[in-house]
């Protein structure tokens, strides 16, 4: 499959600081994956998010070194204009992800629409659908700024994909999210996945990042340690150096092979936990 | 549909008529022409059904500027024809009647406006200024603003509880609360400052600056009386012009 991001050699600096938060990052991000990115907290994750979505150079300046492609283009050809329809980016923080002029939340996940000149009867009917997707139809009539943290943070997630972008960003959509609603997050996204979307998420609950992406990247003091397939990565030397915590099953699994029980292949998902020891077991 | 006759004219069709009684009391020097209005307004904030808070915010506000004013023209205001002196000040003609020109005028606009305001919503208002060609960052600017004040209220109670576990004094004495007041202003100005990126950002993420023409769910419709009122305030004040320069 074509890439449909690429980065080449990236290195950024924020305005007023003195070092690199990002260094030589290079990857590929295939159209249609789904790909997470994780890494200890201030190791680069938001920064990574902000270059793809073109927010960095275009918001902060600061230096930034190195290509970056989308879609074979390079990225400063773009408008930031332009970018909204194609790059749909959910930020961490859910609380500043308010339009401010919206006194309802039906109205403010319309928003995005308005502005992008979509028809009025189908504005209407995207965000009907959108509503029941992320199961907020009981807040349609709320104003945006009297929400909990984890109802504003499914309002900010329904006010992008409402957009229909081709690629979504998503950093840290489960943080106010108690675990049914982290769960629900997650088939929300892997149904933007079947849709067709590339899906880039930044996420901390190793157990739903095993489960659901196909590849990972580890970043590590704004450096690449690695990327590839999620299981790859898990089985990796580099990625049991990282200091990030492994999905549960794998952790368990690995403690197990330590004292001596032997794997067929290393679990990441809590489905496996059965079959990865099952061989063994039967020639014994 | 809001079926009252006032609230449901457009909101354009409202702002002309506030302009079109500050334009008639400019053109027209009589004060009792311009003290007419003031009936016609209240009869308007009648069928608007907001008589009352229309008079008591006029009670409010405008009132102390009148009298304040009219005071100042009648003792201070320079003039010939003596009426009447009161301690070591001399009321004139002259006095009276710049006095009486001055507050009409001010009642007329004054008062026009605030009735505007009474009947107009002001996302209404932004949006038709929208549609008659404002820059939509000129109406976000303008939305915003009204829906972050209750907002930033909220934040600044929630900033001064904050302070207070920190042994700021918050309650009290007018010393003791403007004491307060920089702890408390600070943070909410930082925060705000820091917020205002966050939001541009926010807005870039809902294509904000896509190219191409936005659509709106908000609809302001347009009836016939809200073509004709505007012809007929010209209308007027075209006589109203005649009527001044040629009799
Ligand atoms: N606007 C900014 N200006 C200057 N430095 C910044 C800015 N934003 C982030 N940084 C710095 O960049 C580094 C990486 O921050 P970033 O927010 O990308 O981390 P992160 O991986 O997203 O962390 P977290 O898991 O906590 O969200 C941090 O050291 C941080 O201090
Ligand atoms: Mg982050």
């Amino acid at each position: 499959m074509t890439p449909i991001i690429q980065l080449d050699n990236v290195s950024y600096s924020y305005p007023v600081s003195e070092d690199w938060i990002l260094k030589n990052v290079s990857l590929d991000i295939k159209k249609g994956s789904f790909v997470s990115i994780v890494g200890n907290n201030g190791s680069g994750k938001t920064t990574l998010c902000n270059i793809l979505r073109g927010f960095i150079p275009h918001f902060h300046k600061g230096d930034l070194e190195g290509a970056i492609k989308l879609d074979g283009t390079d990225m400063s050809e773009y408008q930031l204009g332009q970018l909204g329809e194609k790059i749909g980016f959910v930020f961490q923080n859910p609380f500043t992800q308010i339009s401010g002029v919206k006194d309802t939340v039906f109205e403010e996940v319309a928003y995005g629409l308005e502005n992008l000149g979509v028809p009025v009867e189908d504005i209407y009917e995207r965000v009907e659908e959108v509503l029941s997707l992320v199961k907020i139809q009981n807040l349609r009539e709320k104003n945006p700024f009297e929400l909990s943290g984890g109802q504003r943070q499914r309002v900010a997630l329904a006010s992008i994909i409402v957009m229909d972008p081709d690629i979504l960003v998503i950093d840290e959509p489960s943080s106010q999210l108690d675990p049914i609603g982290t769960e629900h997050v997650f088939e929300i996204i892997r149904l933007m996945k079947e849709r067709g979307k590339t899906i880039i998420l930044v996420e901390h609950k190793m157990d739903l990042v095993a489960e659901y992406s196909d590849e990972l990247i580890v970043l590590d003091k704004g450096e690449v340690l690695i990327q590839g397939p999620t299981r790859d990565v898990l089985a990796s030397d580099v990625f049991n150096k990282a200091q990030i915590q492994y999905p549960h099953v794998t952790e368990i699994a690995l403690e197990l092979q330590k004292q001596g029980v032997p794997l067929n292949f290393l679990p990441i998902r809590d489905s496996e936990i059965t079959t990865c020891f099952e061989n063994d077991r039967g020639n014994k | 549909m809001n079926q009252n006759p006032i609230l449901s004219l457009h909101p354009l069709t409202k702002f002309y008529f506030a302009l079109f009684i500050t334009v008639s009391v400019i053109i027209v020097p009589n004060y009792i022409f311009a003290y007419a209005w003031f009936p016609v307004l209240m009869i308007i904030a009648a069928v608007a059904k907001v008589a009352k808070p229309f008079i008591s915010f006029i009670l409010k506000t405008l009132m102390i500027l009148l009298v304040i004013v009219f005071l100042m023209q009648l003792f201070f205001y320079p003039g010939e024809d003596v009426i009447g002196s009161w301690w070591i000040f001399d009321l004139t003609h002259e006095g009276l009647m710049h006095g009486l020109s001055l507050t009409s005028r001010i009642l007329a606009i004054g008062s026009a406006f605030i009735l505007f305001f009474r009947i107009v919503d002001v996302k209404d208002f932004v949006k038709a200024l929208e549609d008659i060609g404002m820059p939509p960052t000129g109406a976000y600017i303008v939305l915003s603003t009204l829906q972050i004040i209750p907002e930033m209220r909220r934040q600044s109670n929630t900033i001064m509880e904050a302070q207070k576990t920190r042994g700021v004094e918050t309650d009290g004495s007018l010393i003791v609360r403007a004491k307060a007041f920089f702890p408390t202003l600070t943070p909410l100005i930082l925060s705000s400052i820091a917020s205002t990126e966050e939001r541009a950002i926010t807005l870039e993420s809902r294509a904000f600056s896509a190219p191409g023409k936005k659509t709106s769910l908000h609809k302001l419709t347009k009836r016939p009386i809200d073509r004709v009122l505007p012809w007929v305030y010209i209308g007027i004040i075209i006589g109203l012009i005649i009527w001044r320069v040629f009799l």
